[in-house]
């Protein structure tokens, strides 16, 4: 049923969702949607039955950071299961991201394995 | 003692011969002490120069740099601003085609390996029938034989196709690469203008005497920093996902 699951990935760069999105395919998660930056994807998340959040860090409009505390703001979209994929790397951001309530932070360039690793952490869907 | 004193110490005597030499009709005596007054100017006059001549040599630089400055800003920025630009829209679509490729290729491999893997299937149970004897039992062995040959046949030549049009695809891959040629190239121009202008304000900043207040952009904390690059990026930074990990879980996560 995980499979199921329903993606949004945002990122400001088509090439890095495009990728993002073939490496979830290739998990098997085949429902995934896009959203260029925090400003378009805080609406699809409200409005959307999203089951996972995959954002970037650094983008035009709403940094992904933003768009975290946003979601956890929100009643409805406070659970909800979120993974930083970025290029941001100092350790005081980092934290800041744990503090902002991320499931999970992964620095680009990154790699299949690392991915699926988060995920499966994240879901509970690891060996 | 006032200024003018000085001046009356210095010039009085002179000033007294000169006027006595014109009452007396004297012209050699009054153009010696025009002569001399002259020269005791003469000193002061060619430091006034000096120092003038070295403020039209600053303002000719400033000038210059100013001028340099103006042709930069009005042309050479948003030039660069547009070689950038395009930068990016080339490495976008060398990254699109890319992964169109890669698109594109997977599926065949996959359908190639999916398949073989069901003739291995076949061909395998073929094995694991009892041994055939008798004329009987070989013609059944032919028999149970011919769908493997057929699907063989199917095959080849859809592998031979599939793989074909992978190893297409992998030379376009290679090729979409040439974009770091061409991009680099780009940058490297930019690098170039934007030292001249690191020179060019460096230059105006030591000609202006530190008049230049310092004031640094303020930075949106949240924002974020982008990549790190080495040697440019400050603070403690991540090099690899395990110092994430390692600090995440520090942190208890």
């Amino acid at each position: 049923m995980s499979k199921d699951l329903k993606f949004l990935v945002v990122d400001d760069f088509s090439t890095m969702r495009r990728i993002i999105k073939n490496l979830l395919h290739d998990l098997g998660y085949s429902n995934v949607t896009e959203a260029d930056d925090g400003k378009t994807a805080l609406p699809m998340l409200q409005a959307g039955s999203f089951d996972f959040l995959i954002t970037d860090w650094n983008m035009p409009g709403m940094p992904g950071l933003d768009l975290i505390k946003a979601v956890r703001a929100d009643e409805k979209l406070s659970k909800m299961p979120v993974l930083m994929l970025t290029a941001e790397a100092k350790r005081e951001q980092i934290i800041e991201a744990a503090q902002a309530g991320v499931n999970g932070y992964v620095i680009k360039p990154f790699t299949a394995e690392t991915l699926k690793e988060k995920l499966d952490k994240i879901l509970g869907t690891g060996k | 003692m006032s200024n003018f004193s000085i001046l009356k110490g210095e010039y009085g005597t002179y000033v007294e011969t000169l006027s006595e030499a014109l009452e007396r009709g004297d012209e050699s005596g009054f153009f010696a002490a025009v002569d001399h007054i002259v020269h005791m100017r003469e000193p002061k006059m060619f430091a006034e120069i000096r120092k003038l001549t070295g403020d039209l040599q600053k303002a000719l630089d400033r000038f210059s740099i100013e001028s340099r400055l103006a042709d930069i800003a009005e042309h050479e920025i948003p030039n660069a601003r547009a070689r950038l630009t395009h930068v990016i829209n080339m490495t976008d679509e060398a990254a699109h085609r890319t992964l169109d490729l890669v698109e594109r290729s997977g599926p065949l491999a996959e359908r190639t390996a999916r398949e073989a893997g069901v003739l291995l299937d076949a061909l395998g149970a073929f094995r694991e029938r009892a041994p055939a004897s008798g004329f009987e039992g070989i013609a059944r062995a032919v028999e149970a034989f011919l769908p493997v040959v057929r699907a063989l046949e199917a095959f080849l030549p859809a592998a031979r196709t599939d793989s074909e049009q992978i190893r297409r695809n992998l030379a376009e891959v290679l090729l979409a690469q040439g974009y770091q040629d061409l991009t680099g190239q780009i940058i490297r121009s930019v690098i170039k203008l934007v030292e001249e202008l690191e020179n060019a304000l460096g230059n105006l900043t030591r000609l202006s005497g530190g008049l230049v207040e310092h004031a640094s952009l303020g930075e949106n904390p949240s924002a974020g920093h982008g990549p790190v690059v080495p040697g440019v990026t400050q603070g403690e930074v991540a090099s690899a996902q395990t110092d994430v990990d390692a600090l995440l879980s520090g942190l208890g996560m």
